[in-house]
């Protein structure tokens, strides 16, 4: 590593890297009942990731979140391109658009417990339902950006209709997409957990709820913690995979404005 | 060079004639264009110049079937347009608006053809002969935004001849390059013209831009437009960056339109 990187890399990571610290050096020795010192809690995390069934836990959590996604992510681009591209279908459409996704996802959880039980299916059809919202109206949005020289093109050249979806539409709203994905997935993160406090006998949320009413303050810091982590990661992930995909975006709004040969 | 099945041994396109017919352009209550009438015949060449915001694009936008007249019509070889049709090709100013950022330069050129259902190594021999021919060999993976804006029209322009255009309608295609890259693009489009007989429209408010390429050219002023003069070009098929603009003819002919410009009857 180089000197430049060096400092990048340090004005990257002073900040959380002193928080973590102070935080453990805090709270070391000065054990509160709700406040458990951050050695404490790491070493609770460790062992229940380890011995106990905080990992395969943390795998169903995760697989809910990643169906829910999936879906959100498929149904919210597909309903919203064609939305988006259709103005009658987006006249009809919007109303009820706009009601249902004023209804706070995290309200009809107990409803859909109810209705579907316990398990992985109320999970996961609350996980969707939660990110189909800013996957399709990112996408919408996206579609309707779509500069007026990009639709003459795709008509002048009389473009198919499904190869206008499949090669124009979809990458012209891309940018858009992610960023609905983006914020899907901070809303999946909400939805996984929260959905399991309610009718559910494994995961993540379960364990931060179930330590919490046995009043087990350290794995319920450590389900916290680890959610932390897991957000953290998953959005950084994400970013990577963003700046891959969408690189002739990034490249393209860079040059824009130079113009001539 | 070129893979129409209408051409014939020579290689030289077959374009249909172009004919307006008392066209009007209305948005609302304000008149755009008003009874224009205009044709252009198998392998011509025609300028169509004006001031700023006399309707030129809205005329352009007609003809190739983006936009419907308000009244009037505009016939291709007789057929009535009334979308875009698989013969014409067009050329925007807004190069990098109207190629696709996620989509290759060969990717670009051979996606209309996708459209019309030729198969992928067919369309990529295609796109690659075109991107060729317009001096653009090297480019065929390069993406749009790391070409010049130059570049990036040349690959329009491969385009729309890929596609098998035997009308090309370009809309001020060199408008927003500078002035050595604009004279270069000028001569290709003619080089190209002359050894594949496809018609040209160009829309310009450049004179001796328009003077320069075009067998005729028809001058619109007025709100709502019309044709106000037409000026047949003769200084033939060759032509010159610096002899045909020092010819005298030239000359004549770049005061007339001028003329016709700013109002005055200098002619």
């Amino acid at each position: 590593m180089n000197a430049r990187r060096l400092k990048r890399f340090v004005a990257l990571w002073w900040l959380p890297v002193a928080l973590v610290a102070g935080w453990w050096f805090l709270s070391l020795g000065r054990d509160s009942f709700y406040f458990p010192s951050l050695q404490k809690i790491l070493a609770v995390l460790w062992r229940d990731l380890t011995t106990g069934n905080l990992l395969a836990w943390h795998g169903i959590s995760l697989g809910n979140m990643a169906a829910g996604l999936a879906i959100a992510i498929v149904a919210g681009t597909l309903i919203g391109l064609l939305i988006g591209e259709f103005e009658g279908l987006r006249r009809a459409a919007t109303p009820t658009l706009n009601f249902l996704r004023s209804i706070p996802p995290a309200a009809i959880v107990p409803l859909v417990i109810v209705a579907m039980g316990i398990g992985s299916a109320p999970k996961i059809f609350i996980i969707a339902l939660a990110c189909f919202w800013p996957v399709l109206l990112n996408t919408i949005d996206g579609v309707r950006g779509i500069p007026p020289q990009l639709r003459d093109t795709v008509k002048a050249f009389r473009i198919p209709l499904a190869l206008r979806f499949r090669r124009v539409l979809v990458m012209a709203a891309l940018p858009q997409i992610m960023a609905g994905i983006r914020i899907a997935i901070a809303v999946a993160l909400v939805l996984m957990v929260i959905s399991e406090f309610f009718g559910a006998s494994v995961g993540v949320g379960f364990y931060i709820n179930e330590a919490k009413q046995r009043f087990a303050m350290p794995e319920t810091w450590a389900g916290t913690v680890l959610i932390g982590i897991l957000g953290y990661v998953l959005s950084a992930l994400f970013l990577r995979l963003e700046r891959w995909l969408l690189a002739w975006y990034f490249q393209d709004s860079r040059t824009q404005g130079d113009e001539g040969a | 060079m070129n893979q129409m099945a209408s051409s014939d041994m020579t290689g030289a396109l077959k374009p249909r004639p172009v004919v307006v017919n008392r066209l009007s352009k209305s948005y609302g209550q304000v008149g755009v264009i008003a009874g224009l009438d205009m044709r252009v015949d198998p392998g011509e060449f025609v300028s169509i110049v004006g001031p700023s915001g006399v309707g030129k694009t809205t005329l352009l936008r007609c003809l190739s079937g983006l936009m419907p007249p308000t009244s009037g019509e505009v016939t291709v070889g007789g057929q009535k347009v009334t979308e875009p049709l698989g013969e014409i090709g067009l050329v925007f100013q807004d190069y990098r608006g109207s190629l696709m950022p996620w989509m290759t330069t060969l990717d670009n050129v051979a996606f209309p053809l996708q459209g019309r259902g030729v198969a992928k190594a067919e369309r990529e021999k295609i796109a690659r002969r075109w991107l060729d021919d317009v001096g653009l060999a090297g480019a065929a993976e390069k993406y749009p935004w790391e070409l010049s804006g130059g570049m990036q029209q040349r690959v329009a322009i491969a385009r729309a001849l890929a596609y098998d255009a035997h009308i090309l309608l370009m809309d001020e295609p060199f408008g927003s390059l500078d002035a050595q890259t604009r004279l270069g693009l000028e001569d290709l489009v003619l080089r190209l013209r002359r050894r594949l007989g496809f018609s040209v429209i160009l829309v310009t408010h450049d004179i001796d831009e328009a003077v320069y390429m075009a067998d005729r050219v028809v001058v619109l002023s007025g709100k709502p437009a019309t044709v106000i003069d037409t000026v047949a070009i003769d200084l033939g098929m060759e032509r010159d960056q610096i002899a045909t603009k020092s010819d005298p003819r030239f000359v004549d002919y770049r005061n007339r339109v001028l003329s016709r410009f700013i109002g005055k009857d200098h002619a």
